[in-house]
């Protein structure tokens, strides 16, 4: 009878219990879920002193959580140190019952039931109801954790995509930015961000002196040798260009305190860094491109300059037949070549090699031809326009760069040639009997130095049926992909053998010749020739 | 460890408004909840967070304005953000705070 009154009882508090397991898990933390514990077992009991205590583990001490007066006097000791659920019944002046349930997170909580309003014991119904209501509390507990790790497991979850967004944001970002100062600020806001790191560094170093260039930190304003000397530390490093880059995160984060990088933060930082050297060497790359684009565009500009210098037609002299070529190198060189007609039937023919390519060899060419249009009007002496060219270039070209120079100057009813030769290579003139005669008589380069060291001229006459041969080294120095040179020996030996044919023909075939020899190699040097032949 | 990092507040008609300076991070937290404890009311339904000097924040940073949230969910109060960097927005987006609070483009439109 007493059992089915008992059973009757509990059913109509089944509800109640439900409505409890509601209220509990609803519950957003510890705190909240205690009290209102706190608050069922009043109710349920019609005790006021009631106590909930609660310890992190078995070793820890208990701290009250719930009271609804703070007593001094609170009797820890009646909670005994166990580890399974312990409900102990007492009767004591203050006390009813003393519990302890072991939580699923291996924590502890203890309870002290108070004695009842009427001053009375725990009954069997209230003590299967305390039994119902501890299960009532686990199970909401439990729910709680589960949704406190859901909401964690949430949270790492967002974090991991975060970070995979934010690398794949910040290798975009970064891959855009040409200024350095605004790559390592967004390089380093990114990685402290994507690594929880409390500070970073990144230090760039002269690699051959070690001297420090630059060092930026992040917060700004930290003691660089703080993330240096930090316990918690990761770094990377890369050198491109006679710099290192040192990243340096410290201190990882945690609402605990500092902790240890993982493995992943250290892929993150090398990806970052990575990113980082990518970006500089594209803007070192790119700043080569512009280089290059730049020197092609010096190049080109060299080039219609000497272009415009090289006579596109040679004049008409009579009883002679002249031709002439220049071809240049890739890189644009220096030489030139120029048949100026002077009063009396008189001729100048030049051929000039300045030392040194590109533009300011081509303005010196320039200003080689601007000169000597201007020192052949006054008829001078060869030795004193060389000696004044010699001036000229020497003041106007820097210490490495000088000009060799031929300069024979025809008589051309008497074939008579005035010659000077500054530094060129011997001239050859082809006598009739096919002996060559070299020209080297003259002196010093022209713009080697000024110390008024005389040239010296010579004189010459071309009889009919002889040649004069004007060369630059382009032609002997030319090699093929084996860097063997066409050579002087093989120049001579053609000029021997071609030196009858009309002077367009020879230039046309020792070009041919050359350019055989040379074969799939590029082109090192200008070539340039001048033929004179004397017809009649 | 993060020597940058300031917090102000004040309170327009019963409303928080929180200015952050600095990198939002663990040190950065625990200053934002203890200045969100020493000015908020039971009675403010309403809290703004001004983030607009701040340019980067880390996960730790967030998850201590996740307990702002809670706690004012708990009194069905709402947290607003404003003045948000990109960055930032992005990684709240992502974090899925804008689920349960709001961002607005200023603190004056966010007080309206």
């Amino acid at each position: 009878m007493e059992h089915n009154l008992l059973v009757e009882k509990l059913s109509l508090q089944a509800e109640s219990f439900q409505e409890g397991f509601e209220i509990l898990i609803k519950c957003s933390n510890f705190d909240e879920i205690t009290k209102n514990f706190w608050h069922l077992l009043r109710g349920n009991f019609l005790v006021t002193n009631i106590h909930i205590l609660h310890k992190l583990s078995f070793g820890a001490e208990w701290k009250i959580i719930t009271s609804q007066t703070i007593e001094e006097s609170l009797d820890q000791s009646l909670l005994e140190h166990k580890e399974h659920l312990s409900i102990k019944y007492i009767t004591n002046k203050k006390y009813n019952a003393v519990v302890v349930i072991p939580l699923s997170d291996s924590s502890y909580l203890g309870i002290l039931v108070g004695k009842k309003l009427d001053g009375g014991d725990l009954n069997d119904f209230d003590k299967i109801t305390l039994q119902i209501l501890l299960q009532v509390f686990s199970s909401a507990y439990n729910s709680f954790l589960n949704q406190k790790n859901e909401k964690k497991l949430i949270f790492e979850l967002n974090e991991k995509i975060l970070q995979l967004n934010h690398l794949i944001d910040a290798d975009i970002e970064l891959s855009r930015y040409d200024k350095q100062n605004v790559l390592f600020d967004l390089a380093i806001e990114r990685v402290v961000s994507l690594t929880n790191a409390s500070s970073a560094l990144i230090k760039i170093t002269n690699t051959e002196d070690g001297s420090v260039e630059r060092q930026i930190t992040f917060p700004s304003n930290l003691n660089q040798e703080i993330i240096i000397n930090s316990p918690h530390k990761i770094e990377f490093a890369f050198e491109f260009n006679n710099k290192r880059y040192l990243f340096v995160l410290s201190e990882k984060e945690t609402r605990k305190g500092a902790t240890s990088f993982s493995d992943l933060d250290k892929l993150l930082l090398q990806a970052i860094s990575r990113q980082v050297q990518a970006s500089i060497e594209n803007e070192f790359l790119l700043g080569q491109s512009l280089e290059k684009e730049r020197i092609e565009k010096e190049l080109n500009l060299a080039a219609a300059i000497q272009q415009r210098i090289i006579p596109k037609e040679l004049p008409k002299i009579d009883g002679y037949e002249i031709a002439g070529i220049n071809i240049p190198s890739k890189e644009v060189g220096g030489d030139y070549y120029d048949c100026i007609e002077l009063t009396d039937g008189k001729y100048a023919l030049i051929i000039a090699d300045v030392a040194g390519k590109g533009i300011s060899a081509a303005l010196l060419v320039n200003t080689l031809n601007a000169a000597l249009y201007s020192y052949l009007e006054f008829n001078l002496p060869l030795t004193d326009l060389a000696d004044k060219l010699n001036k000229l270039i020497f003041k106007s070209s820097p210490s490495d760069k000088y000009i060799t120079f031929f300069i024979a100057v025809l008589n051309s009813k008497t074939g008579d040639l005035d010659i000077l030769n500054a530094g060129h290579n011997p001239i050859f003139l082809v006598r009739n009997n096919l002996e060559l005669e070299q020209v080297e008589a003259g002196g010093i380069g022209l713009g080697m130095l000024d110390f008024g060291i005389p040239y010296e001229g010579k004189k010459l006459t071309l009889e009919v049926g002889e040649k004069l041969f004007l060369y630059t080294d382009g032609i002997p120095e030319a090699m093929n992909i084996n860097e063997e040179e066409y050579s002087d020996e093989r120049m001579i030996e053609f000029l021997k053998n071609n030196s009858e044919k009309k002077p367009a023909n020879f230039i046309a075939l020792i070009v041919s010749d050359v350019k055989n020899h040379v074969g799939a190699a590029q082109q090192s040097d200008d070539i340039t020739s001048l033929f004179l032949k004397r017809i009649k | 460890m993060s020597t940058e990092f300031n917090i102000v507040s004040e309170i327009y008609n019963n409303t928080l408004v929180m200015r952050t300076d600095g990198y939002i991070n663990n040190v950065a937290g625990e200053k934002i909840i203890a200045e969100f404890s020493k000015n908020f009311s039971g009675s403010m339904n309403k809290v703004v967070m001004d983030l607009g000097k701040s340019k980067v924040v880390n996960s730790i940073g967030i998850s201590y304005l996740i307990d702002i949230i809670e706690k004012l969910n708990e009194s069905n109060g709402k947290l607003v953000f404003t003045s948000l960097d990109p960055t930032i927005e992005k990684t709240f987006n992502i974090m899925g705070i804008f689920q349960f609070a709001q961002k607005a483009d200023s603190v004056e439109a966010a007080l309206k």
